[in-house]
């Protein structure tokens, strides 16, 4: 459905992509990371037909994006890095007004409207005014104009951007609820949300695609190592020993104490990728008779594996192997949370 | 053929609608109101005005002078009014066509516009016929004002000159609203937009100044791609088919510009 060959982009004499190459079937999503400034928007601008590519192709449904530009518009919703708004507009004249300039005929703009405000929890803003909308709603206005005449294709520049937590969810259900009769690639610089909503995964870095795969495939590549922080009150010492004896923990560390009640201490336990180890820890503390008040495992975003990644082989420029991610601390989608 | 019709009528629309949902049109409008009013009466009424100058030569006659040559009142009155609202207008279009593309680059929409199916062209006309319905909106009050002071007029006036005077009034605006669009769509920034078809307006004064100076060849063939050099022969009651396809050439001039400025912009955005 979306075929993208050796594409390159550069502006004068910057390279924005150097020959990417990936594709996504009918009916999957593709998740496209990478951090900020790796080029992911520059590449779904090509793909939306907004800006030609300096070399290589890009094919969306079979059309190619710059010589076959109408047929390819004609197929896509498109939600740009910054949703593109009428300020003045109300929600629903504006989804109306972009139903009209995408040729939805008369009789059904009015269904497509509703379905797609419905879509995304608009319903009850429909008679606001544009400017009015906190920006989560203006974000959900621009996923709403993208998918409102029933595109095949959609391609959504970070869509979560900008929005609160449960919204976040919702737009993740939103997207995932696409799938199937939908072609969707997606841009996003955290981890977790292509582990959530991906069929596959596209990375790339500074312009170049670092490496392709299903999320579960990448995430037991990035999980070589675990990261945990506690918060324990009673005993540090003992919690230490205690805690070093599990056989994934290589380390235990002891945190400062600032802004901690009395007695409360903070750890942190580097071990080994294990499932199960935030279980073990917590019934080991908690037999020995130590008050646990925080488990967490730790999260990094992409942004951090990319740093890591810089930082570590600044040789290799910017060519990083895949190889190198194994050697990244953890990236898990689901935090491990316990608060007494 | 028909969708492109609705592409353009949807894109006139919106824009129409815009106008209506900030002030500053409004604002515009109003000070053009005012300042045309106050100009139809000072030029009508007024203590230098066309009645006044009439009642003079009224009684130079009376006196014994000889007769000047013979002056029609509501045909002066139609020129110097039309004319003074052509010059109103060069203060009022930029106000009008600069924000028509330099708000969709500022808010982003450009985007969505450029990667839906409708062809720049169609965008680039249904702005302009926006823009340039809202001018008519503008300028139709004032016609009613000047009409009734004409239906006054004894004896009775055809309404040829009136009309023709306001559609060169009408040509002109479009053709400065189709270059100013030109202008928006290179910039951002709605001030600068504004600031430069205004530097525009002045050159086509200055273009209409040097024509009417230069003896000659010269002259005459600068004075036949003047504007205003055209309007002029419009308020004066003189229909000419070159000053016709002048306009309608700046306006075509103004809409493949925009087109292609924005099909450009998407070459070499950063």
């Amino acid at each position: 459905m979306i075929e993208v060959e050796h594409l390159s982009k550069t502006y004068g004499s910057t390279t924005a992509i150097q020959d990417i190459t990936f594709g996504a079937q009918p009916g999957e999503i593709l998740g496209f990371l990478g951090p900020n400034g790796a080029g992911k928007t520059t590449t779904m601008r090509i793909l939306a037909g907004y800006l030609p590519a300096s070399e290589g192709t890009a094919r969306v449904a079979g059309y190619d994006v710059h010589t076959d530009s109408m047929a390819v518009r004609q197929r896509i919703g498109y939600l740009p890095e910054s949703p593109p708004l009428y300020p003045d507009m109300t929600v629903q004249g504006f989804l109306n007004f972009v139903a009209k300039i995408k040729g939805v005929p008369a009789d059904l703009r009015q269904k497509r409207a509703d379905i797609a405000m419905d879509h995304c929890g608009l319903t009850d803003k429909r008679k606001v005014l544009i400017r009015k909308l906190s920006k989560g709603y203006r974000q959900r206005v621009g996923i709403a104009q993208a998918i409102i005449h029933d595109p095949p294709v959609i391609i959504l520049d970070e869509p979560t951007v900008g929005l609160d937590p449960r919204q976040i969810n919702e737009v993740r259900q939103l997207i995932k609820g696409l799938a199937g009769s939908h072609t969707i690639i997606l841009s996003t610089h955290i981890l977790p949300e292509v582990s959530m909503t991906c069929d596959r995964v596209t990375i790339i870095n500074r312009g170049q695609v670092v490496a392709t795969d299903t999320p579960d495939n990448l995430t037991t590549r990035l999980s070589g190592e675990a990261a945990y922080e506690l918060e324990i009150k009673g005993d540090v010492d003992r919690a230490q020993r205690l805690l070093s004896e599990l056989s994934p923990v290589r380390q235990v560390t002891l945190l400062g104490l600032e802004h901690l009640p009395d007695y409360h201490h903070r750890l942190r336990v580097s071990a080994e990728a294990d499932r199960a180890l935030g279980a073990v820890m917590s019934a080991a503390l908690i037999n020995a008779g130590l008050e646990l008040h925080e488990l967490r495992r730790q999260q990094a975003t992409l942004e951090d594996v990319f740093l890591n990644l810089t930082t570590t082989e600044p040789a290799t420029g910017a060519t990083a192997p895949p190889e190198a991610l194994a050697e990244l601390p953890t990236v898990e989608p689901t935090p491990e949370e316990f608060e007494t | 053929m028909t969708l492109l019709f609705k592409n353009i009528l949807a894109i006139y629309q919106r824009e129409l609608q815009s106008y209506f949902a900030s002030p500053l049109p409004y604002i515009i409008a109003a000070v053009f109101w005012l300042l045309g009013g106050f100009f139809l009466v000072a030029i009508l009424l007024g203590p230098q005005g066309i009645l006044a100058q009439a009642a003079m030569a009224d009684q130079a006659v009376q006196m014994g002078m000889p007769p000047s040559p013979p002056f029609d009142v509501a045909y002066e009155f139609n020129k110097a009014y039309v004319g003074l609202l052509g010059s109103l207008s060069m203060f009022v279009l930029p106000m009008l066509s600069m924000g028509l593309y330099a708000d969709e680059r500022k808010q982003g929409t450009l985007e969505l516009l450029a990667t839906s199916p409708v062809t720049n062209w169609a965008v680039a006309l249904g702005k302009l016929l926006a823009v340039v319905s809202f001018y008519l909106a503008m300028v139709l009050p004032l016609m009613v004002c000047q009409s009734i002071a004409l239906g006054a007029a004894e004896p009775p006036t055809g309404s040829g000159v009136f009309l023709l005077s306001h559609l060169g009034l009408v040509l002109l605006a479009a053709s400065v609203l189709a270059l100013g669009m030109f202008i928006s769509s290179l910039t951002e920034s709605t001030v600068l937009a504004a600031i430069m078809t205004f530097a525009l307006i002045l050159l086509l004064w200055l273009v209409d100044a040097v024509a009417q100076g230069l003896p000659g060849v010269v002259g005459s063939a600068i004075a036949h791609l003047s504007l205003l050099k055209h309007f002029t022969d419009f308020t004066e009651g003189i229909f000419d088919t070159g000053g016709l396809v002048l306009f309608l050439s700046f306006i075509g001039l103004g809409l493949y510009l925009t087109a292609q400025s924005i099909e450009t912009l998407r070459f070499q955005r950063s």
